[in-house]
């Protein structure tokens, strides 16, 4: 553009800055919106007690409670899956056309619509399968969710691990399973917990797929086992939103429920990047 | 070709072809590796002594569209035999590669890492990294801190616990891909001094680009060119009466 290349520099980090700027401009407008209209009502009493009356009073436990089952359940089915797909996918797969078409389901798999993951998750699990509206159905949809981040993530994490380390344990003669199991598994592992963690707040998050798998407006005792119904963070906030008659009294709590989800991801995110700082420098990467 | 090798040969190599695709890289290769000796393979680059060198533990069968014909024996067996597993064949032969590749663990466990896989017992493990530090001449210097990083070494220093992670695991020949092509000379230099120690126990192969490596260490020198074997025979002969004309012209500078 400009005849200079120092000016045309200047101009682009400029720009670049600028694009930031309003990037993290905006979230910590919402941060601030959040935290302004929300903190009024959060307490150890709000995480730990019932909603009452008709939502108007009252705490968000069993939501709070509801998301931290799904988040487990659903970690528990995707990690496994998702990190033995990646290991296959990476270490034995030969290219071809069965590998293609499984990297094509997958990349498919990541952009489906959440709806459409909970109309799935309704007509397969909660009704063909019939585990019924219940935190396992919806744990299993949320893993199918969160499998492609998983997956790719996973993936990442073990083409970035030196094909060095990999040669010089088959030289000593050692299988390549156990090459994987002992040298490439352990070093990939920090991009493969990030990749985890991050999933973590998406799933914390969906509303969709729970709303047809499981979610309930409101409960008065916490989930008794797998096969219960639940509450959980998202679809409380939409419900308190949507349907409540007295909005003075709920929009604090609307907030409140929306500052703890909003913690929830970002304690999680910082927790990913403290884990993997940490053992970037074991690596000396 | 072999002239009368004073422990026997270890290595027999009989119309060796290699392919890479459709690149025909390895010429019918044909050549004995004496026992307990240190055996050299020189040449320009590409002239293919590495991928020669990784066809006799096999490393090349991990090189997608790589095809091998011809035969290799090791103690007398073809080692290119369906029947042959490789796992067992890279434990007899071992490798030390270009660029010092230790994991990323400590001292301790890169030494223990083949012995544990393959069975040793607790209590001998503490032992065997004892002993394979210090046949690679790297005890007196890492002793005290066996449980740190050995990516905290030094170059030369994670190369010779490469070398003490090989030895740890027993092979009869050992096989060197340019040991030393990233290190500085004083490293180079107790290298060198390590693999004239090793060939008393190990059958040595060692492929360099430093001429004056192989006359120093080698007793016998193989000259490759364009993925042919020109010249192979005793180390004084090679460089003080080479036989042919492609040998002459390299190890007198003429190229490569």
């Amino acid at each position: 553009m400009f005849p200079n290349a120092k000016t045309n520099q200047k101009i682009a980090f400029t720009l670049l800055g600028m694009a930031m700027g309003l990037v993290v401009l905006f979230i910590l407008i919402i941060l601030y919106y959040v935290i302004y209209n929300g903190y009024s009502v959060i307490s150890l009493e709000f995480l730990t007690s019932m909603p009452a009356k008709r939502m108007t009073a009252g705490g968000i436990y069993p939501a709070l409670i509801g998301t931290i089952y799904l988040i487990i359940g659903s970690m528990a089915f995707a990690l496994p899956m998702g990190i033995l797909a990646a290991i296959y996918l990476n270490e034995y797969a030969k290219p071809g056309k069965t590998t293609w078409v499984i990297e094509m389901a997958i990349s498919n798999l990541a952009g489906t619509p959440s709806v459409v993951f909970g109309l799935f998750g309704l007509a397969m699990f909660v009704k063909y399968i019939g585990f019924g509206p219940s935190i396992l159905a919806a744990s299993l949809t949320l893993a199918l969710l969160i499998l492609p981040v998983i997956i790719r993530a996973s993936q990442e994490a073990l083409i970035t691990v030196p094909r060095e380390y990999r040669e010089a344990s088959l030289a000593l003669g050692v299988t390549k399973w156990q090459t994987i199991r002992r040298v490439v598994l352990p070093a990939a592992i920090p991009g493969m917990v990030t990749g985890a963690i991050l999933s973590v707040g998406r799933v914390a998050g969906e509303t969709a797929p729970i709303l047809l798998t499981g979610a309930a407006y409101f409960l008065p005792r916490l989930p008794e086992s797998a096969f219960s119904q639940f509450m959980a963070l998202p679809y409380h906030l939409f419900v308190l939103a949507t349907s409540g008659t007295n909005i003075a009294q709920t929009r604090p709590i609307q907030y409140g429920t929306a500052l703890v989800l909003l913690m929830i991801v970002l304690g999680v995110n910082f927790f990913a990047i403290a884990i993997r700082n940490h053992y970037r420098k074991k690596m000396h990467r | 070709m072999s002239d009368d090798f004073t422990n026997g040969t270890e290595i027999e190599v009989r119309g060796l072809n290699l392919w890479y695709g459709t690149n025909h890289a390895l010429h019918d290769i044909s050549i004995d590796i004496p026992k307990n000796s240190v055996t050299a393979f020189i040449g320009p680059s590409g002239c293919g002594k590495s991928t020669f060198l990784r066809c006799l533990n096999r490393m090349n069968d991990l090189i997608p569209g790589c095809r091998i014909e011809g035969k290799v024996n090791i103690s007398g067996q073809d080692i290119y035999n369906k029947d042959v597993d490789v796992v067992d064949l890279r434990k007899k032969v071992g490798m030390v590669f270009q660029k010092p590749n230790p994991f990323p663990m400590s001292i301790h466990d890169n030494v223990a890492y083949g012995p544990r896989i393959h069975g040793a017992a607790k209590k001998e493990v503490g032992g065997i990294v004892e002993y394979a530090l210090r046949s690679g001449a790297l005890w007196d210097e890492v002793s005290g801190r066996l449980s740190t990083s050995a990516l905290d070494l030094s170059g030369g220093q994670q190369q010779r616990l490469c070398i003490a992670r090989t030895l740890a695991v027993k092979p009869e020949v050992i096989l060197f891909d340019e040991p030393c092509s990233s290190l500085d000379p004083i490293s180079t230099s107790k290298i060198e001094d390590l693999i004239l120690e090793l060939k008393k126990q190990y059958t040595i192969v060692i492929v360099t680009h430093n001429m004056q490596q192989a006359a120093r260490i080698s007793d016998h020198t193989a000259f490759f060119l364009l993925g042919d074997l020109i010249e192979f025979g005793r180390t004084e002969q090679i460089f003080e009466s080479p036989q042919k004309k492609e040998t002459e012209d390299y190890i007198t500078g003429r190229f490569g």
